[in-house]
C-alpha cells in the first residue's frame, strides 16, 4: 500500500511508471504477435555486437548517474512534501537553534503527564508524542575523529516503532530489551556506525558489546552503553538510539555527586514530536502551543516536519535545483544523442534491406516500428539493468548512496529505481531514434533495382 | 494469344520532375501479358524499364492510364492496398539477391509470409515447398554469407515464389552470376514457368537470358517496340548500307 501511495505522490515516478507499463505491454504484445519479427530485431542488434554493447554501456552509465541523483531528489521531495494527513509536528525553541529546552516543557505536551495542557486533550494520544535529546559521545576523547563519534537520539523506547520513520518493522524483542529497567544502558546502533567504531566483530561474536563514551556535548556526562542490536539499513546507519531514562539518570547522578545540577540540565530537551491526523488539528495544536503562557519564558514554535526539514535544507537548495533542472536534463539529452547516433548508423547501413522489405510488402510504419523496437529494446533493457545493479550494489554494500547532505548520511535507493531505469532508458531511446526511424520509413525502393549503365 | 491477359497495361504515362522540368519516362505505354507467359523486357539505360517495374509491382502509380494485374486495378489502389496486394501477387527476384544477411535461407524465404495471416506450421510448409523447388533444402539453415552467388539467387527465387504470386518479376537475375550459374537460374525460371504456370517478366541486358523468354519487348525512350520490328529495322538499315556500297 505504502509503495502505491509513494508512487502516486511523486509525479516523476508516476510518469515513469506509466511509461514503463506502456513499454512493457507494447514489448510483450510485439513479442507475442510477431515473434519472428522480434527475432529479426534481436538479430539486427547482434549484427554489430560492438556497437550495440557500446550503446548499452553508455546508456547504463548515464542511467546509473540519473538513478543516484533521483534517489537523493526523491528522498528530499518525500521528506519535505507537505502532507494532508498524519502530519508530524516539530516543536522547537523559537529563538534558539538547536533548541535547548528544559525537560519540564515536555510535561505540558505529554498526554500521559499530569501537567498535560487541558486544551490539547483529545487532539492526540500517547503514541503520537515523542521527545528527543541528542547525546554525542566518543570512544577516544583525545582524537575526536568522526569515526569514533556516536550520535544518539535519546527517547522512550516505546516511541521508536510508532513515531520513528522507517522503524515501524523494528524487531519487538529489541524494543523490549531497551525497555528492560535492569538494563537501561542498552542501545541500538546503525550498521555503519557499529563498523566505524570498530565494534562490529565483537558484536557479531557475542551479540552485544559494551562501549565507554566520553560526552562531547555534555561535559562530564560520560556513559557506558551496551550495544544490543543494529538498526535496519537506511537513514539511521550512522546513528544510535538510547533510552532517555538512562540519559536523564546520568544528570541525576551528576547532581548527587557534585551537589549541584549540571550546567546543561535545564537545556537538554532538543525536540518534541507530535503526530496529528490532519491539517486542521495541526493548526489548532500549533496555535495552543505557541500561545500557551507556560512557555512564555522559553517560547516555542511549531512547524510540520517537512517544513522544518525544508528550512534546514535551505543551504542546499541551489545544489538540489541544479541537480534536478540542469544536470539530469543534460544527461537525458546526452542519452538520446547516443541512441540517435547508433540508430542512425544502423539505419544508414540497412537502407537497401529496408527497401527490399518494402518491396516484399512491408508497410512504412512497420519498418518504422522495427527500428523503434530495436532502440527501445536496447534502451529499456540497459536502463533496467543499470538501475537494478545500482539498487543492489549501493543498498547491499552501504545501505544506500553515501552522499551526506545535512543530517542525512546515506540515501537508500528505493525500489522505484527499477521503474526509473526502465522508463528513462525507454524514453531517451524513443526520442533519439524517432528521426532515424522516420528516415527508415521513407527509404526509396528504387535502391533495390538494378543500376543500368 | 491463347490465354487471357494476366497483365493489362493501357496508355500508361509516367513522368518525373527533374531540375525544374517534367520528364516523361513512360509514354502511353500499352502491354498485354497472357497468363503463364515468359516475357523478356530489354532496353537501354534510361528507357524506363525500372519505372515500368515499379508500376507493375505497385511501388509507384502512373500519372494516367490503367494497370490491371490479375484482375485487380492496381493503378487505382492506395499505398496500403498496394502493399497488401504486392505481398500476395508479386514475387521479386533482384540482380543482387538482396537477402537479409542476419537471417538464414529459411528465414529469408519466410519473410514475406510474416505479413500474411498464416500459422507457423502453414508457413513452414510453404517455405519447405519453395526450398524444394529450388533444390536448397540442405542449405536452409545457412546464412547468405555461407552460400554461393547461385545459391543466394535460388533463395531469392524461393522467396519470390513462396507466396504463390500472380506474377514474378525478375530484374537482371543473372547479372551478378557466372555463366554456369546464370544458366542454372534461367533453367529454374523456365521450370517455374512451365511447371507452375507462372507468369514471369524478365528485365535483362543479357541476350542469352532473353533468348529463354517466349517473347521479348524492347523499351526505347518510354515506348515499347516489339522484337520483330527491331529486326526489320536492323535489316532495313543493313540493306541501305549495301546499296550505298
Amino acid at each position: 500500500m505504502r509503495f502505491f501511495e509513494l508512487l502516486l505522490e511523486d509525479p516523476a515516478t508516476l510518469i515513469c511508471a506509466i511509461i514503463a507499463t506502456i513499454v512493457v505491454l507494447a514489448g510483450l504484445a510485439f513479442f507475442v504477435a510477431n515473434f519472428r519479427l522480434f527475432q529479426l530485431v534481436i538479430k539486427n542488434l547482434r549484427r554489430n555486437l560492438v556497437r550495440t554493447m557500446l550503446t548499452c554501456t553508455a546508456t547504463m552509465v548515464l542511467v546509473f548517474v540519473v538513478t543516484m541523483i533521483w534517489t537523493v531528489l526523491f528522498f528530499m521531495d518525500l521528506i519535505t512534501r507537505e502532507r494532508a494527513k498524519d502530519l508530524k509536528l516539530i516543536v522547537s525553541e523559537r529563538w534558539q537553534l538547536p533548541s535547548m529546552l528544559p525537560m519540564t516543557h515536555a510535561n505540558y505536551l505529554d498526554p500521559t503527564h499530569p501537567q498535560f495542557l487541558p486544551e490539547l486533550k483529545g487532539l492526540y494520544g500517547p503514541d503520537d508524542f515523542m521527545t528527543w535529546s541528542f547525546y554525542g559521545g566518543t570512544q577516544d576523547p583525545k582524537k575526536l575523529t568522526p569515526q569514533d563519534l556516536v550520535f544518539f537520539f535519546t527517547m522512550k523506547p516505546d516511541k521508536i516503532v510508532p513515531m520513528m520513520d522507517d522503524l515501524q518493522n523494528l524487531d519487538p524483542a529489541l524494543v523490549a530489551k531497551m525497555n528492560d529497567s535492569r538494563k537501561p544502558e542498552a542501545v541500538l546502533i546503525g550498521s555503519e556506525k557499529l563498523r566505524s567504531i570498530g565494534q562490529e566483530d565483537a558484536f557479531r561474536a557475542s551479540g552485544s558489546v559494551r562501549v565507554k563514551l566520553t560526552s562531547i556535548n555534555y561535559k562530564d556526562i560520560d556513559l557506558e552503553v551496551e550495544i544490543i542490536g543494529v538498526l535496519p539499513d537506511g537513514r539511521y546507519n550512522q546513528s544510535a538510539i538510547m533510552n532517555v531514562d538512562y540519559f536523564n539518570a546520568a544528570f541525576d547522578r551528576y547532581e548527587r555527586e557534585k551537589h549541584k545540577p549540571h550546567e546543561m540540565s535545564s537545556k537538554r530537551l532538543n525536540l518534541i514530536w507530535i503526530r496529528v491526523p490532519d491539517r486542521e488539528t495541526f493548526d489548532r495544536v500549533g496555535g495552543i502551543i505557541e500561545n500557551a503562557p507556560v512557555f512564555a519564558d522559553r517560547p516555542l514554535k511549531v512547524e510540520t516536519a517537512s517544513s522544518g526539514i525544508s528550512a534546514f535544507l535551505d543551504a542546499y537548495k541551489d545544489l538540489l535545483w541544479g541537480l534536478r533542472w540542469l544536470l539530469v536534463p543534460a544527461i537525458l539529452v546526452i542519452m538520446s544523442l547516443v541512441m540517435a547516433n547508433a540508430i542512425s548508423i544502423t539505419v544508414r547501413e540497412r537502407r537497401t534491406e529496408m527497401a527490399v522489405m518494402k518491396v516484399l510488402g512491408y508497410r512504412p510504419n512497420q519498418i518504422l516500428r522495427l527500428v523503434l523496437g530495436e532502440a527501445l529494446l536496447v534502451g529499456a533493457t540497459s536502463g533496467l539493468l543499470a538501475a537494478t545493479a545500482t539498487y543492489l550494489f549501493f543498498n547491499l554494500k552501504w545501505g544506500g548512496i553515501p552522499f551526506r547532505i545535512a543530517f542525512f548520511p546515506v540515501f537508500h535507493i528505493p525500489e522505484f529505481a527499477m521503474i526509473w531505469g526502465l522508463a528513462i532508458g525507454s524514453i531517451t531511446a524513443f526520442l533519439g531514434s524517432i528521426l532515424p526511424a522516420w528516415s527508415a520509413r521513407s527509404v526509396k525502393v528504387s535502391e533495390v533495382f538494378s543500376k543500368v549503365a | 494469344m491463347a490465354n487471357p491477359p494476366i497483365m493489362h497495361i493501357r496508355n500508361v504515362v509516367k513522368s518525373f520532375a527533374r531540375g525544374g522540368e517534367r520528364i516523361e519516362v513512360l509514354k502511353h505505354l500499352s502491354l498485354d501479358v497472357p497468363e503463364g507467359e515468359f516475357l523478356g523486357i530489354m532496353g537501354p539505360s534510361g528507357s524506363g524499364k525500372t519505372t515500368l517495374l515499379n508500376l507493375i509491382a505497385g511501388l509507384d502509380k502512373p500519372d494516367s492510364g490503367e494497370l490491371r494485374i490479375g484482375g485487380a486495378l492496381v493503378s487505382a489502389m492506395s499505398e496500403s492496398q498496394l502493399a497488401a496486394w504486392r505481398t500476395r501477387n508479386v514475387g521479386f527476384i533482384f540482380q543482387f539477391y538482396h537477402l537479409l544477411p542476419v537471417l538464414t535461407a529459411y528465414e529469408n524465404i519466410e519473410l514475406p509470409l510474416l505479413l500474411l495471416p498464416l500459422g507457423s506450421s502453414q508457413r513452414r510448409q510453404q517455405v519447405m515447398t519453395a526450398l524444394d523447388l529450388v533444390g536448397l533444402c540442405d542449405r536452409m539453415h545457412h546464412r547468405p554469407g555461407q552460400l554461393s552467388g547461385g545459391q543466394q539467387q535460388r533463395v531469392g527465387i524461393a522467396r519470390a515464389i513462396v507466396t504463390d504470386p500472380t506474377v514474378i518479376v525478375a530484374d537482371e537475375p543473372t547479372g551478378d552470376l557466372d555463366s554456369r550459374s546464370a544458366e542454372d537460374i534461367m533453367n529454374l525460371l523456365v521450370e517455374l514457368q512451365k511447371g507452375l504456370h507462372k507468369t514471369i517478366l524478365l528485365v535483362t541486358h543479357d541476350p542469352r537470358a532473353a533468348e529463354r523468354a517466349e517473347r521479348v519487348v524492347h523499351l526505347e525512350k518510354g515506348k515499347l517496340v516489339e522484337a520483330e520490328m527491331l529486326e526489320a529495322q536492323a535489316a532495313s538499315t543493313a540493306g541501305d548500307t549495301n546499296i550505298r556500297r
